[in-house]
Parts: C-alpha cells; sequence; structure tokens
C-alpha cells in the first residue's frame, strides 16, 4: 500500500471516530430535508425566478457544506496534527507533505461530493425539480470543491494552530458566502460587485450553481465559472506545497 | 568507517547561540550516547543531524548525505524518536505502528514490536488512554518500525519504569548486535553506561568530553560523577 493509501485509509478512520467533525455535514443536509418536507418550499415562487425555495437553496447549501469543509475542517485537521506535533512525526519518515494533503483531501473532497449528491438528491425525493441541467451542476459542484479544498489547503500549511485555522477558515468562508449571495442576494449586486465576486471561488461557483438550476447562462459563462474554480484549485496547491510547514 | 560524521556544527535561535562548533563522528554499528544538561543543545544536534533542523554552518554527513537536503532514500535509513511528538488520540498502537511501516520497503511485522515492546495487551487501545510509558514505548517502536541503518532516540526511556526500561535496553543490544549505529540522547547516566560504546558530553554549545564510559570515568567515582564534574566545571 502507497503512503498515501495509506495515511489517506487512516484519515477516514479517525475521521469516523470524530463526531462532532461530521455536524457540518449533518446540518446542511437536516436543512435540505426540512426545506424539501414544506409543501409550500416546494411551490414555484416569484421571489427566486420561478424557482421553489428548496430549488433555490440546493445550492446554498451545497456551497455552504463545501466551504465549510474545505476552509474550516480541513485547516482545523491539519492545524491539529501540527500542534500535536504529528506532522513532525510524519517528517521523519519517508511519507511527504505531498502524501498527507493527497490523503486528506482525498477525503474532504469525497466528503463534499457525498453531501452534495445528498443534498440534492433529498429535494427530488419529495417531488421538488431538480436542475435544468444536471451535467452543469456535476460540473459546478466538482469544480467548486477543487477550489474550496485549495483553498483550504493554502490555509493550512500556512496557519500555525488549529484555534487560528478555524477563526481564519470562518472568516474566510464568511467573505465566500457574500460572494455567493449568502448574505445579500447576488440578483442586487452592482455590477462591478457581480464581476468582482465571479473572480472568487464562492462567486463562481453560485454563479455556476445558478445557472445549472435555471439552465441560464452561456457555454462561455460556464467555461469561464469553471476555469476560475480550478484557477484557484491549481495556485492554491501549489502554493499550499512550497509553503507547507511541519511544525 | 565514520557513518555520520559534523564537523564545525553551528546553530543559533536568534541572538541565543545553541551549538558553537561541534565536531564528532560515529561509527557504523556505535552506539553514541550524547549527554549534558537542559538547553545544552543536544536535541538541537540530533534534530540536525536528522534533517529536521537546518544548521547555521559547519558540516553534516549521513552515510555521505546531507541531511539538510536530503536526497530520496535518507528517511529510509533514519528512524527518529523526538520529544515531545504526540500522535492522534483515536489512534490505536496497531493502526500506528501499521501506518508507519506502510512508509517503507520492509517494515518489521506490527505484532512482532507490539510483543517486544509490551504493547500487545494495549494494541488495540486509543492513544488517549494509554499511560505515558506505554505512549513512550510506541513512540521507540515507531521509530524502529522501518529497520532503519540509524536510529535517533532523544530520551529513550524517560517515564518508563525499570521493567520497560531493561526491555528497550535489550532490544537496542539486539539492534547494536545486527549493526544498526544508534545516537542515544539521555540524562541517564546508568543508560549511557550501559548501552553506549561512546559518549560525548556537551555543556553551552560544545563538547566538553568525548570517549567510552569506562574512559570517562576514570579518576571519578563513576560516570555519573565524571559527568558532573565535567558540566560543573565549564559551567562556572
Amino acid at each position: 500500500m502507497s503512503a498515501t493509501a495509506a495515511l489517506f485509509r487512516n484519515e477516514v478512520r479517525m475521521f469516523a471516530r470524530t463526531p462532532a467533525a461530521v455536524v457540518w455535514l449533518v446540518l446542511p443536509l437536516l436543512a435540505a430535508v426540512i426545506i424539501a418536507a414544506i409543501p409550500a418550499a416546494r411551490r414555484p415562487s416569484e421571489v427566486f425566478g420561478g424557482l421553489s425555495v428548496s430549488q433555490a437553496y440546493t445550492p446554498t447549501l451545497t456551497l455552504f457544506t463545501i466551504s465549510m469543509v474545505g476552509l474550516v475542517l480541513l485547516p482545523q485537521l491539519l492545524g491539529d496534527y501540527r500542534e500535536l506535533g504529528f506532522l513532525r512525526r510524519l517528517r521523519t519518515t519517508p511519507a511527504s507533505a505531498a502524501d498527507l494533503l493527497k490523503a486528506c483531501l482525498t477525503l474532504m473532497g469525497a466528503l463534499c461530493l457525498v453531501a452534495a449528491l445528498v443534498i440534492t438528491v433529498v429535494p427530488l425525493l419529495f417531488g421538488v425539480p431538480g436542475a435544468v441541467s444536471p451535467l452543469r451542476y456535476a460540473v459546478a459542484v466538482i469544480a467548486s470543491t477543487a477550489a474550496f479544498l485549495a483553498l483550504g489547503t493554502v490555509l493550512s500549511a500556512v496557519i500555525p494552530n488549529p484555534k487560528a485555522a478555524s477563526g481564519v477558515g470562518t472568516a474566510v468562508a464568511a467573505t465566500q458566502w457574500f460572494a455567493a449571495g449568502m448574505w445579500y442576494p447576488r440578483a442586487l449586486f452592482p455590477e462591478w460587485l457581480t464581476t468582482l465576486t465571479n473572480l472568487m471561488p464562492g462567486g463562481a461557483a453560485a454563479q455556476l450553481m445558478g445557472d445549472a438550476m435555471t439552465g441560464a447562462g452561456s457555454a462561455t459563462e460556464l467555461g469561464t465559472g469553471v476555469l476560475v474554480c480550478l484557477v484557484w484549485a491549481v495556485v492554491g496547491v501549489v502554493v499550499a506545497l512550497r509553503t507547507f510547514r511541519w511544525e | 568507517m565514520a557513518l555520520i560524521d559534523v564537523s564545525g556544527l553551528t546553530k543559533s535561535y536568534g541572538t541565543h547561540h545553541v551549538l558553537t562548533g561541534l565536531d564528532f563522528a560515529v561509527d557504523e554499528g556505535e552506539i553514541l550516547g550524547i549527554l549534558g544538561p537542559n538547553g545544552a543543545g543536544k536535541t538541537t544536534t540530533v534534530e540536525c543531524i536528522g534533517g529536521l533542523r537546518t544548521r547555521d554552518g559547519g558540516t553534516i554527513t549521513v552515510d555521505g548525505m546531507d541531511p539538510a537536503a536530503p536526497p530520496p532514500g535518507f528517511r529510509a535509513q533514519i528512524g527518529m524518536q523526538l520529544q515531545q511528538c504526540r500522535l492522534p488520540a483515536k489512534i490505536t498502537p496497531h493502526e500506528a505502528l501499521d501506518l508507519f511501516g506502510s512508509f517503507y520497503a520492509d517494515p518489521v511485522p506490527t505484532d512482532e514490536l507490539l510483543q517486544r515492546f509490551g504493547l500487545a495487551e494495549h494494541a488495540n487501545k486509543r492513544f488517549e488512554k494509554l499511560s505515558g510509558g506505554q505512549q513512550q514505548r510506541l513512540s521507540v517502536a515507531l521509530a524502529l518500525v522501518g529497520r532503519p541503518r540509524i536510529a535517533i532516540l532523544d530520551e529513550l526511556t524517560t517515564g518508563l519504569d525499570p521493567s520497560a526500561r531493561r526491555d528497550i535496553w535489550g532490544y537496542l543490544d539486539g539492534l547494536r548486535a545486527s549493526g544498526v549505529t544508534i545516537v542515544l540522547v539521555t540524562h541517564s547516566m546508568e543508560e549511557a553506561d550501559y548501552l553506549c560504546d561512546r559518549v560525548i558530553i556537551i555543556d553551552a554549545g560544545r563538547i566538553v568530553a568525548d570517549g567510552s564510559p569506562a574512559v570517562l570515568a576514570e579518576g571519578h567515582r563513576s560516570l555519573e560523577a565524571a559527568y558532573l564534574d565535567l558540566t560543573t566545571r565549564t559551567s562556572a
């Protein structure tokens, strides 16, 4: 078994034994169930441009989950390891920082994708129509996951301790929620703010998922959104590998 | 032939000069003990040898390799047991040994190490539930799981009861017989006397004595008396 595979198996085990970490996954899933269970939330609404509340909140809950996993759980995990001295201990072995990051990213990526799938499927079970373009929605989820995990990896690499990692991660997540329109509707953003936030993972992801739900947006807009996410992903991983601190 | 060669090693933390020019070598198959008061620079020395700290000056070669720019394969040859390194609270000794063993081409079987280090009964107990001595034994076992050519052990038996200490000494005796080179940082004169072929005493960042325990103890009542005499004299 390779070092990455062994570390991944270990991460899965440790995660399964840490119930507190699961809260961030359970809450959005619970919210998706509750919203979809309310009959009024399943009916189309003018406020959401003809989408139901359940449809409109599917991208929001998905983005919230992905951002919490990427920007809070991941930095906290690696921060804990650094504080314990476990990273230092690993450094004395042939395992590399890249092996550890790959293992953690695979676990966190899998959590994001499974959570996104459940959040998306739950409304369908209640008869709520899904995304007009499921394929585009899937691409949006994957690209957003890559961007948020990469951003979280940078935070993990440079923030020294778990408390600081959790605080900074939450602050960064909050800016991305703003960019995604969770604090204030993106439809009401001035044009310059829309353009600016579309260059952030939160804004690009919200635009991609929203367009996939309604079928709006051109192929160029889709390509631009995916490109923004991928640039964040690649730059994030490169920066993280170069700045990673074992202690 | 020297497997580890340290020459003119210097290291400072800010304005505090921890090592001011250490020179020593460790032959293949030798057990070298490093003694010295707290803060003398013992841990810094072994961490520079293991490539965990970057030296300010001097040269270090470990089997011809520079630990500051370790080539692939460097870490597979060295097993390190560090002070103050904990494992995730929920990992068990069995899982930890399996995990660390998977990093090496030919690891010691997990069950053999659990047995040898008295951890077999606690193999599935979580790390957070192990006693200090059990955690320490696991830490030593992890350092040796990869069958290293060189073992660097920092405060090997701190916190262990006399029986566990003797067990680990017995294991190191076996390693010595199989040709493993060991660098041992210790505060225990009994341990140094029992295990080490040679001892260096570091005080205030420099070597104040270098020789076999028997030679260093000559003219004193014991190695401990020699140590106290040497370190008190240099500190005064």
